[in-house]
């Protein structure tokens, strides 16, 4: 066992973790620890831009962007981190600028700026251009410009090092005559995937910023190695998961393969149509149409091919049609992924409308922090030291559905705070002592999945686990599918403990990889599924058909699921709520 | 160039032309042989050979993954975005090095076996995974990152369209090593800065806001740098964003004629 | 199951083999890469001019002989001329077998041989030819003997 000590630990080097790791590697000792290669994070998908009301091209003010990302969230977004998002979402931008990121350009040189679905001038008047971009690359853009700045701050990367472990350790605390168990973090275990080998990083500050879990989905935009490893390992150690029942299915997927069409070209002014070559989202949200949030139009989607008014030889798919646009036009602001739909589909986009479907996208729920990028052991408890930032955490600033290009903004953002924050605890905190044994979870975990002669193969598992959540836990649930499919994963997980891995080796062993992924999927599609049944209203990207309606008097509360096997009818997951945080809007109906 | 506002709102409603968005995906039977490497088990490299049946839609990468999946759990290759946009999965197909998951089979003459291999000039560590520590080390040489002299403006640098077009063809690289394991030059002892080492640094020289092109330059006229290229374009032909790597180079060769004469 | 250790792949971060010694910083390559280019473009124009007097003008090919070869060394702007055809043209393909050696030794003791062998022919070549334009003699006597052409004055 080798142990390395740092101040910070940072866990994945997606945006979050390496705008973190600028931040805490020129204030103290900081290793970034990814289970891939920097560059490789899915961050560098992201397409459209990131919003910030710079008011380069119109007017625009921080204000209006707080109360579109509240709408937008369907008011379940915690108003004070709404605050702070759109407040420094101009910095944000702007520090990007100065580290060297390639924005598009304004006739006078400024950064340039395009509409984008849900983001309004004056709380909802009309469409406003306040995404930021670099044509449709900015999630590349943005991840090449921070690793170039972590490479120029010489920042430790220990590439391939698979975290699989948090280490903390439960102290009891005295106060007011109370007393309670405070967890502390003292590190995390990591397998290097090169040589099989188990490393303890003891750390006095931990940045959890690994990203989401859309791999729970079959049809999805997330990569492969998307699959709640960071949420699963605080959920196993007790952390809570918070509004996991909120997923975001991304309106336009090349249809079948999941593979991202930015929201950028309906900015540009795409439209999409079902088989009738209606525009069907004037009936939908007569106002902004087609740049409505993405929930909106993703279920308009889904009810257009549910009433048999979908394209293709299953009616399964609508289309979306850039044909009354300049070639030009796209070509200098959609190139990569008009590329997309002639690569993958063989569909010329100049002149033919492009089959897609709402694809699996972003988790908006996840480790519960505040502001401070802080972690939260419940509902006002902050575990020190340690932090989360991005997909993987939940401030909540996406509330019940996250408005485009706010996920770069939100890495951007509480990336930076969380970085400057762990490393300024690290200043003045002590190491905790690393538990004792503290590989024996880990090295369990890994045994089991290894020895295991059981039969089992870890791709049936996952493709069936993928199955039941985009059949029943999708756009549309109802009490019935969300039962069924808690039923399936249950089954799933006793065949989980019978499966084999082929591969005995040490030496990048990804097939035991594959095997611990599948366990986090397994954990986080049973918590989404418990959440979402447990949320007996409508609201954002979680529609129940039972329960059409937004019921604001039981379910404007967070949930918050707790690992708790006492709770046997949710398989193993404790409900919780938490109340939202209101500052300057009370909810209002939800109209575009 | 400044987003143009849409003038003309698109109709309601179009009449559909037949058959729009693709008919049935066929099917069809093809042979996978892939370059098999573990040292824990052999010195020796050797070939497995696989039938399998594929889609219209799917990628070579699907093909490895039904491997996988489905018969060798021990076949070990990288991949993520599975879109060809992270870069994990260079690899040389059929002698030519592509994205596993940009290059459809049905593009590939499904007739023979399709080969797949590691990446050349690169230690393999095992199957299709080579170490890339001395890929990155010649990318961080090159000093990746804007260089700026003077005071920090308030708001953002200006910069004209022009001056952002001077640059754009290569900032689109995603680090996936296609081209600089396609360059004959670098197979030869990995000496070579590689193809794309410069066009990161050529991403620098020309960006009008960067004030370090100067040293990237010196860096780049060592004897391993851009006088080793040799034009064969094979790293044009590799990339798979499309840049065209080899008039990066060229024009980085200029760049360092023009500052020292 | 008993698994065999294997060195991890990354314990010496960059394999040695990578590293670059930091040791030529002068332009010695960009001049050898310029002096290709630009020996080139003049070489192709020298040569076709060395080709057409010899081969095309006059009698053609069968004009060529001792005499023919003297007389043109006669003058002295036929001797700069071959004298600078000599010179680019060995530097020129020196040039260019020294980077296909850098190319394609993967030793750097092969090189060194290689390059050893290539810088030593190409000295004697460079020199032998340069003393033969300024010393031919077309009727050379060589031990008392005359060697003599028909073109030769008799003696």
């Amino acid at each position: 066992m080798q142990v390395h000590k740092y101040d910070v630990v940072i866990v994945g080097a997606g945006g979050a973790g390496m705008r973190a790791a600028i931040e805490s590697g020129q204030r103290a000792r900081t290793a970034v620890l990814t289970k891939l290669y920097p560059t490789r994070s899915h961050t560098g998908a992201a397409q459209g831009g990131m919003c910030a009301a710079l008011a380069n091209v119109e007017e625009d003010n921080w204000e209006w962007h707080t109360f579109d990302t509240v709408k937008g969230g369907d008011y379940l977004v915690d108003q004070d981190a709404a605050e702070v998002m759109a407040k420094e979402a101009i910095d944000a931008v702007l520090d990007l600028e100065k580290m060297g990121l390639p924005f598009n350009r304004t006739p006078e040189g400024r950064i340039d700026q395009r509409r984008f679905g849900g983001h309004t001038r004056d709380h909802g008047k009309a469409p406003v251009r306040r995404s930021c971009y670099a044509a449709d690359r900015t999630g590349h853009m943005i991840l090449q410009t921070l690793y170039q700045n972590c490479v120029k701050h010489n920042v430790e990367f220990y590439n391939e090092y698979y975290v699989l472990d948090l280490l903390m350790v439960d102290q009891e605390v005295t106060e007011n005559g109370v007393t309670r168990l405070q967890k502390r973090v003292a590190g995390v275990v990591s397998y290097d995937l090169a040589s099989g080998e188990l490393h303890v990083f003891q750390a006095k500050s931990v940045i959890f910023a690994s990203g989401g879990v859309g791999k729970v989905y079959k049809t999805t935009s997330n990569a492969h190695t998307l699959t709640g490893d960071g949420m699963g390992i605080a959920f196993r150690r007790g952390i809570p998961l918070e509004d996991m029942e909120f997923f975001q299915f991304h309106p336009t997927g090349l249809a079948g393969l999941g593979i991202l069409l930015s929201e950028a070209a309906r900015g540009e002014g795409a439209i999409l149509r079902n088989s009738e070559g209606e525009r069907f989202m004037e009936r939908y949200a007569p106002t902004i149409k087609d740049l409505a949030p993405r929930d909106i139009v993703a279920r308009s989607m889904a009810n257009e091919v549910r009433e048999g008014r979908g394209s293709g030889p299953n009616k399964d798919y609508v289309l979306l049609d850039l044909t009354h646009l300049e070639p030009a036009h796209i070509d200098a602001k959609l190139p990569d992924i008009t590329e997309f739909a002639r690569t993958y589909l063989g569909v010329e986009p100049y002149t033919e409308p492009v089959p897609v479907f709402p694809t699996a996208h972003y988790a908006m729920g996840g480790i519960p922090t505040n502001i401070k990028a802080e972690v939260l052991q419940d509902n006002d408890t902050i575990v020190p030291g340690l932090y989360a930032a991005g997909e993987v955490a939940c401030v909540s600033v996406h509330g019940s559905n996250r408005l485009g290009t706010n996920s770069l903004l939100d890495i951007n953002v509480f990336g930076k705070r969380a970085g400057i924050y762990a490393a300024e605890y690290a200043l003045t905190a002590d190491f905790v002592d690393i538990p004792a044994d503290p590989l024996a979870d880990t090295v369990a975990l890994l045994d089991t999945a290894r020895s295991s002669e059981g039969g089992e193969r870890v791709a049936q598992i996952r493709k069936e686990l993928q199955d039941i959540m985009d059949a029943n836990v999708q756009v549309f649930r109802t009490e019935e599918t969300l039962l069924e499919a808690l039923r399936v994963i249950d089954g799933l997980e006793e065949r989980y403990k019978r499966i084999s891995v082929q591969d005995k080796g040490k030496r990048f062993n990804l097939d035991l990889l594959e095997a611990v992924e599948l366990g986090f999927l397994l954990d986080m599609a049973k918590v989404m599924t418990a959440a979402a049944l447990h949320r007996k209203e409508s609201r954002g990207g979680h529609f129940r058909e039972d329960y059409p309606n937004r019921d604001d008097e039981n379910f404007m509360t967070h949930s918050m699921a707790y690992k708790d096997p006492s709770a046997v009818e949710t398989s193993g997951v404790r409900l919780e709520t938490k109340p939202v945080i209101f500052t300057r809007y009370q909810p209002m109906e939800r109209k575009y | 160039m400044s987003t143009p506002t849409i003038e003309k709102e698109p109709a309601s409603k179009v009449e559909l032309p037949a058959g729009v968005g693709g008919g049935e995906i066929p099917s069809f039977d093809i042979t996978l042989k892939v370059r098999r490497y573990n040292p824990e088990v052999s010195d020796e490299a050797h070939w497995d050979e696989w039938q399998l049946t594929m889609y219209g839609t799917d990628r070579v990468l699907d093909a490895l993954h039904k491997v996988k999946w489905e018969h060798d759990g021990s076949v070990s290759f990288r991949r993520s975005c599975a879109h060809g946009v992270c870069g994990s999965d260079a690899m040389r197909i059929n002698g030519r090095n592509r994205l596993a998951c940009k290059t459809l089979l049905k593009d590939l003459d499904t007739s023979k076996p399709i080969l797949v291999e590691p990446i050349k000039g690169l230690p393999v560590e095992k199957d299709l995974i080579v170490d890339m520590e001395p890929f990155f080390q010649s990318y961080r040489e090159i000093m990746p990152f804007l260089i700026t002299k003077g005071h920090e403006p308030t708001r953002e640098r200006l910069q004209s369209a022009e001056d952002r077009e001077r640059y754009d063809d290569t900032t689109k690289c995603i680090l996936c090593a296609a081209c600089t394991s396609s360059c004959p030059v670098f197979w030869t002892d990995g000496q070579y800065f590689g193809p794309a080492a410069i066009v990161n640094a050529h991403r620098f020289i020309f960006d009008s806001r960067d004030d370090a092109g100067d040293m990237r330059l010196e860096i780049l006229n060592d004897k391993e740098g851009v006088w080793r290229c040799r034009t064969t374009f094979n790293c044009s032909e590799a990339c798979p964003r499309g840049i065209q790597v080899t008039k990066a180079i060229s024009e980085v060769k200029q760049a360092i004629l023009t500052r020292k004469i | 199951m008993a698994v065999p250790t294997v060195e991890s792949p990354r314990s010496g971060r960059v394999s040695p083999g990578y590293s670059r010694t930091r040791s030529s910083r002068g332009n010695f390559e960009m001049g050898a890469w310029l002096f290709m280019r630009l020996s080139g473009v003049v070489l192709v124009v020298m040569i076709f001019v060395h080709l057409w007097t010899s081969l095309v003008a006059g009698d053609g090919i069968s004009q060529v002989d001792f005499g023919f070869v003297a007389g043109k060394w006669a003058s002295p702007i036929w001797q700069a001329w071959d004298l600078v055809l000599l010179w680019l043209a060995m530097l020129h393909g020196t040039n260019g077998v020294r980077t296909i050696i850098n190319d394609y030794a993967e030793k750097n003791s092969t090189r060194m041989w290689l390059k050893g062998v290539l810088y030593t022919a190409t000295v004697v070549i460079i020199l032998l030819g340069t003393l033969v334009i300024f010393t031919f003699d077309p009727c050379p006597v060589i031990d008392g003997v005359a060697h003599v052409a028909s073109y030769c004055p008799t003696a």
